[in-house]
């Protein structure tokens, strides 16, 4: 599974809105503060390309609750934040599908436990597992079987697609460092086209 | 007791949401894991499943947190005219 096109270019998009507010900002900004500017802006990109999501307004709802994160936040997203921040309005439920979660709590309840061991045991582990999953994705905690899993998967591979454009980010700016410290001593190459 | 019993059958014949369903998803997962590669079209159970994916989930956290810190290294180094230019090329790419 890949992200779209459009993703990758609102996701390069909203990084680079998210460096210039870093440049902008007081330039005595030691580097763990530079570094969570980045890593800010990067989770924000990624909310932000991916669109509405569930685990997208967990993200975002999650990152402005630390105070500091605030202006920079409004600074990025700009018109956008409000949009972004409105509470959910749906509070209508997706059928919930507790099977997952109830195989394997209607555990020791019923007859023949011992023939269902093997199943027992299977489904204790999709139950702890499960849990763990509600505290990775974002908004995770409101998040019931199958619609934890739908967004898990889709979470997934919005991670992977930004932990991609990050190194495809850092691969074309040292790029062109490289670039133009050359342009000074060597003979100028005809249009070195950094392509693919 | 009666009750409970009466709640668990109503919810499940007004779910929607069927086991091929749950098992789509979970083999959908399954093909975005890093030993997809490996494992090819051969089926694993579901817990094992979600646990690659809550170990492959923190491994990608841990990942961006390492090019955040590579990035912030680099456009320390960096024009930041150049560092945009950059960026602005990738989109057009």
């Amino acid at each position: 599974m890949q992200v779209a096109e459009a993703f990758k270019h609102a996701f390069l998009k909203q990084m680079l809105l998210g460096f210039q507010a870093s440049v902008v900002s007081p330039k005595s900004m030691g580097f763990q503060e530079r570094k969570s500017a980045i890593k800010l802006s990067a989770d924000v990109a990624m909310a932000v390309a991916r669109g509405t999501r569930k685990w997208t307004r967990g993200l975002i709802a999650g990152l402005s609750k630390e105070h500091q994160n605030r202006s920079f936040l409004q600074l990025i997203l700009g018109e956008q934040y409000e949009r972004l921040m409105k509470p959910c309005h749906s509070s209508w439920k997706i059928p919930r599908c507790k099977k997952i979660v109830r195989r394997s709590l209607r555990v020791c309840c019923r007859r023949k436990k011992k023939k269902n061991q093997v199943g027992v045991l299977a489904r204790t582990l999709v139950a702890k597992r499960t849990q763990e999953l509600k505290i990775l994705v974002p908004g995770g905690e409101s998040m019931d079987g199958f619609s934890l899993l739908d967004e898990t998967l889709d979470y997934v591979v919005s991670l992977r697609a930004q932990a991609d454009l990050m190194q495809s980010l850092l691969t074309t700016i040292e790029a062109s460092k490289l670039r133009s410290h050359s342009k000074g001593t060597l003979p100028e190459r005809k249009a070195s086209y950094v392509g693919n | 007791m009666s009750s409970r019993r009466a709640r668990s059958r109503q919810s499940t014949s007004s779910s929607r949401i069927t086991d091929e369903q749950i098992n789509d998803l979970v083999s959908k997962l399954q093909a975005v894991l890093p030993e997809a590669h490996i494992r090819g079209a051969e089926r694993v159970s579901a817990a094992k499943v979600l646990q690659e994916t809550c170990n492959y989930i923190r491994s990608l956290h841990r990942e961006v947190d390492d090019l955040s810190e590579r990035l912030t290294e680099l456009l320390a180094t960096t024009e930041a005219s150049s560092a945009q230019a950059a960026i602005i090329r990738s989109l057009l790419m």
